[in-house]
């Protein structure tokens, strides 16, 4: 056994553990407590597939920003101190059926798709050099590394990067922002005018 | 390393007739349990020091003596009496906490801390001294010290005390706030070395203390300063420790813990302090270079052998940890100087003010670049040609651009040792 | 008649009751303060007092008068001459005593000191409130340097039972005033470092300017005394305006009450300006007013001695301790530290005063509190508690 797949093994048990002790678990702030591990070991895999920014960005976004907030959101909305959620028999049931629903079709997928067959060759081959987040960078401004053997100039410049995309997104983000600021403004109170 | 051991492995499995793959997990194992060691003994000897240090600064300060008994004349085995202490001490957990919450928090807290060192450099050059070389290193960095605020939220909550509920939302408030303008702080010499990799970063500052980033250009020196102020506020310390405002609530998050538990805290939070303070090092004050390249003055490099180049490194780290050593005691200084913000201070600080200008400094640092390349200190000086042999130049750097430059830049920054 | 109007729904949270104290880091001892709290807002104060309860009154009458001054200086154990003087002078009223010349002096120069004395652990203790240790400690070691002075003279550091009912129980020690006046020497310019450190820091003006604003009016009305009256801008000071018996102990002196008159405090060009974002009676104000107090106290501690050492004769003579009142009622308050702290005695005749009582200064300061807190946040509580500057022990006797 090679080292990557004993810490693939170890990382998703974690993942796929915390998952049902999500389900599981009554308690709602134990339940986001699990949550941020499932979310943790799936950085983790991340890491291992070599991909250190999607890794980084998981831990940053889901596990370090929306789960705190969610916790937070939790803490603060809880009425008493600590909430436990019950689950009647007919919303397990429904969850049931849909979550084995959802697993079958990605176990069939999994084990149809030809190209996600296992190979012979090991799943990070250490002598090639791996990809890093510069090309995501660089395609993000406009220069897209992976198309430097095309011939046509202009699908090799600028064309080709997703600088159009990701300008949409930022400004698409920043009206987002605009717009929470907006709606969380400090409200005056209601003066009533008589005319 | 983990090659390395596995050959080593091999070579002992052959004498008993036996043999070890290459990529057997037995390597890498014991690769990773040693740099855990070491890590471990850094943040945890760190903390020791740290916390002797903090009383003796703070003793100094107040015009007292601080620890003077425990271990001879400075009193430096006083942390080690304190952790006696603290061990032996009653371990509360309160009637209505939950208590599987209660007991993780600290750990969590811990291992974020923790988590942090193993993509943080203390030397670069051929063999750069990191535990997991990243491409990505600035940016895992900031997001696992993210994750300490996890556990000072599960704490507070945990505890079932209105006090440490209140530390645990003020905690979650500053710290999410606070991550955003220290983002941009660090962009700023990501900017400038063109690359998320610590050991790149600290290497295109070789040389004098010209090259460093801190004096790159007006702009990069106001930045310094503004993720200063953000790491001190990330790391709940004085003048930002409002989590733990004792004389608003109580200890904050931290008011029903005792004993080693407590202690977890602590040392996560000294931890923290030192992470923030290396990334501080290696972002803008040049890392495992010195003001003065006293290894490359005495030959200590690379091109002159594996053994001499490793004891340069091995100079550099030592340079590495003085100045964050430094940026440690100076947030010690300013803990014992100044009064504590207010909440809504605090954040005022974070978006009005820190965030504005960490903005405003990278534009500014980001057209400097842009006007004045292969210029440093200010643009006063030439980057020296070492610099320029590391820096591969990047599609903003010249009107010719070269892609084929651009990947072969590319595929040799993704390298891995 | 149509009135356009539009609801808009505030997040509201619930409200919660949060407890500060009885055993709290800043709530300066044994003070209970209920928080009504909307998140970080707090709506209302609640003050419980007693918890520091020790029947000084009731044992009062079943002790003689001199009897009863060690318990005065535990009333205020931060200001016990002070305390001290105030019974001594009340019981001193009633038998119609007048001290010495020399005693007189005696008096200034311990009551300035203790005044001294006290604002250092009011200043140094509101630090602590708004979060710096420092200026804590650099109060306590000049307060320590005066406390060395008392041993001197009366041999105790906190429970003094120095002053006296007719006087003082011993003259100073020689070589007493020349300790003194080296002291005093030292500490002036100690004080800039207290200035440094607190009154010009930038987060703590933004931390006290316009924070727990005092109106003159409210400050009237709640009956509050001493500095923070004054730093309301109300020119009021026993020391000037108080009782005869109390005011000719600081005839022939040169001092001016400390409190802002036309938009300026006496010769404050001396002193750090007052910043832009203070408001008249808010914390800042309290706060700089005990600060300009204490340099007020040293020249009147330089003039006592000058004063004392001019004149000769007896220091006064301590009554007996068993000795007969005469009958009579009489209530006199002087300014301590803290305020106007009042003492009442009523005598039927015999050596155990038939009734005694005290009028707590802290006790008015405290009762604005909850008016004060309305809200705020709660990190304005202790900093608004802690400018207020009170002793449980004075209050809840």
């Amino acid at each position: 056994m090679n080292w990557t797949s004993c810490l693939f093994l170890l990382c998703s048990l974690m993942a796929g553990g915390f998952a049902v002790a999500v389900v599981l678990s009554s308690n709602i702030v134990r339940m986001a407590f699990y949550l941020v591990l499932s979310l943790a070991a799936t950085a983790g895999l991340f890491f291992l597939a070599g991909a250190d920014f999607v890794g980084a960005m998981q831990l940053m976004i889901y596990v370090g920003g929306t789960l705190v907030l969610l916790v937070f959101g939790v803490m603060l909305t809880a009425q008493s101190q600590f909430v436990q959620m019950r689950t009647s028999s007919g919303e397990l049931l429904t969850a049931l059926i849909l979550g084995g629903a959802l697993l079958v079709v990605l176990v069939s997928t999994a084990i149809n798709v030809p190209a996600w067959q296992p190979t012979s060759n090991p799943a990070v081959d250490s002598a090639t050099p791996v990809i890093t987040a510069t090309p995501i960078g660089m395609a993000l401004e406009g220069y897209r590394v992976d198309q430097l053997t095309q011939p046509d100039t202009a699908l090799r410049r600028g064309m080709s990067g997703y600088l159009f995309p990701f300008i949409i997104v930022s400004v698409h983000l920043l009206v987002v922002l605009i717009g929470a600021a907006y709606l969380a403004r400090a409200k005056r109170p209601v003066v009533e005018r008589m005319r | 390393m983990a090659h390395l051991l596995n050959q080593i492995f091999d070579w002992f499995a052959a004498w008993l007739g036996g043999s070890v793959a290459n990529d057997s997990v037995a390597g890498y194992v014991v690769a990773a349990l040693i740099y855990l060691a070491l890590l471990l003994n850094l943040v945890a000897v760190g903390a020791l020091v740290f916390i002797w240090l903090e009383r003796k600064v703070s003793g100094r300060i107040q015009d007292r003596l601080g620890p003077t008994r425990v271990g001879g004349k400075f009193g430096w085995l006083q942390t080690l009496a304190d952790g006696i202490k603290l061990l032996t001490k009653e371990d509360l957990i309160p009637g209505d906490a939950d208590k599987l919450l209660f007991r993780i928090a600290p750990y969590v807290g811990f291992c974020a801390s923790l988590s942090a060192f193993i993509a943080i450099p203390f030397a670069g050059r051929d063999f750069p001294f990191v535990a997991q070389h990243l491409n990505v290193a600035v940016f895992f960095v900031l997001a696992v010290m993210g994750l300490e605020v996890f556990a000072v939220i599960l704490a507070g909550y945990a505890s079932a005390s209105k006090w440490s509920l209140f530390g645990a939302m003020r905690e979650a408030a500053q710290v999410v706030s606070y991550e955003v303008p220290m983002g941009l702080c660090v962009v700023v010499p990501v900017m400038l070395a063109g690359s998320m990799d610590l050991v790149h970063i600290g290497d295109k500052q070789q040389g004098w203390f010209t090259n460093w980033y801190l004096f790159h250009d007006p702009f990069t020196f106001i930045v310094f300063w503004v993720y200063f102020t953000c790491g001190t506020a990330s790391v709940n310390r004085a003048p930002f420790d409002l989590a733990e405002a004792e004389s608003e609530l109580v200890a904050g998050f931290h008011t029903e813990y005792s004993g080693l538990r407590w202690s977890f805290f602590f040392m996560a939070e000294y931890g923290s302090m030192l992470a923030v303070s290396l990334l501080a090092a290696i972002l803008f004050l040049g890392g495992w270079n010195g003001p003065i390249p006293v290894a490359s003055l005495l030959g200590l490099t690379w091109h002159n052998g594996p053994l001499v180049g490793y004891l340069g490194n091995f100079l550099g780290m030592l340079n590495v940890l003085a100045k964050a050593f430094l940026l440690v005691t100076v947030m010690m200084w300013v803990r014992w100087t100044l009064p504590r913000l207010r909440i809504d201070q605090v954040m005022t600080t974070c978006l009005k003010y820190c965030t504005p200008i960490a903005a405003a400094m990278f534009v500014g640092a980001a057209l400097w670049h842009m006007t004045l390349p292969d210029r440093v200190f200010a643009g006063l000086l030439q980057s020296p040609a070492a610099n320029r042999l590391l820096a591969e130049p990047l599609p903003g750097d010249s009107i010719q651009l070269d892609l084929q430059t651009v990947e072969a830049a590319t595929i040799a920054r993704g390298g891995r040792p | 008649m149509t009135t356009a109007q539009t609801i808009e729904i505030d997040v509201r949270t619930d409200e919660m009751l949060v407890n500060m104290g009885p055993q709290h880091p800043s709530t300066h001892g044994v003070l209970r303060l209920v928080l009504r709290t909307d998140g970080e807002v707090v709506s209302e104060v609640m003050p419980h007092i007693g918890y520091l309860h020790r029947c000084a009154e009731k044992i009062g009458e079943n002790l003689t008068a001199r009897q009863w001054v060690p318990y005065t200086d535990r009333m205020d154990y931060l200001a016990g001459m002070n305390m001290n003087l105030g019974w001594a002078l009340a019981v001193e009223k009633l038998m119609d005593y007048q001290v010495p010349e020399r005693g007189r002096h005696l008096r200034v120069i311990i009551a300035e000191l203790g005044r001294i004395a006290s604002h250092l652990v009011g200043m140094g203790a509101y630090g602590l409130d708004l979060g710096t240790f420092s200026p804590f400690l650099y109060a306590f070691r000049e307060r320590e340097k005066i406390l060395d002075l008392f041993e001197e003279v009366c041999g105790a550091r906190l429970t003094y039972s120095y002053l006296t009912v007719g006087g003082a129980t011993a003259d100073f020690p020689p070589g007493w005033l020349e300790k003194c006046e080296a002291f005093l020497d030292q500490f002036v310019p100690v004080i800039d470092e207290y200035h440094a450190l607190l009154t010009t820091n930038a987060i703590f003006i933004k931390r006290t300017a316009g924070v727990g604003l005092l109106s003159a009016e409210m400050a009237i009305d709640y009956g509050c005394t001493g500095p923070v009256l004054r730093g309301s801008g109300v020119d009021y000071d026993l020391r000037r305006d108080g009782e005869p018996i109390y005011t000719s102990m600081y005839e022939g002196y040169d001092y001016e009450v400390i409190c802002q008159r036309a938009g300026h405090y006496p010769k404050d060009q001396e002193y750090p300006p007052v910043p832009i974002e203070a408001v008249l009676g808010d914390c800042w104000h309290r706060f700089y007013v005990r600060m300009l107090e204490v340099v007020q106290a040293i020249g009147l501690v330089r003039q006592a001695m000058a004063k004392y050492r001019a004149s000769d004769g007896s220091f006064g003579e301590p009554m007996k301790l068993n000795q007969k009142l005469p009958k009579g009622e009489v209530y006199l308050e002087t300014e301590s530290p803290r305020g106007q702290m009042g003492f009442g005695l009523v005598s039927n005749g015999t050596a155990i005063p038939w009734r005694a009582r005290a009028r707590s200064s802290c006790f008015c300061n405290l009762s604005v509190v909850s008016e004060l807190c309305r809200g705020c946040l709660i990190a304005d509580v202790p900093a608004i508690v802690g400018s207020l500057d009170i002793v449980m022990g004075e209050i809840d006797r």
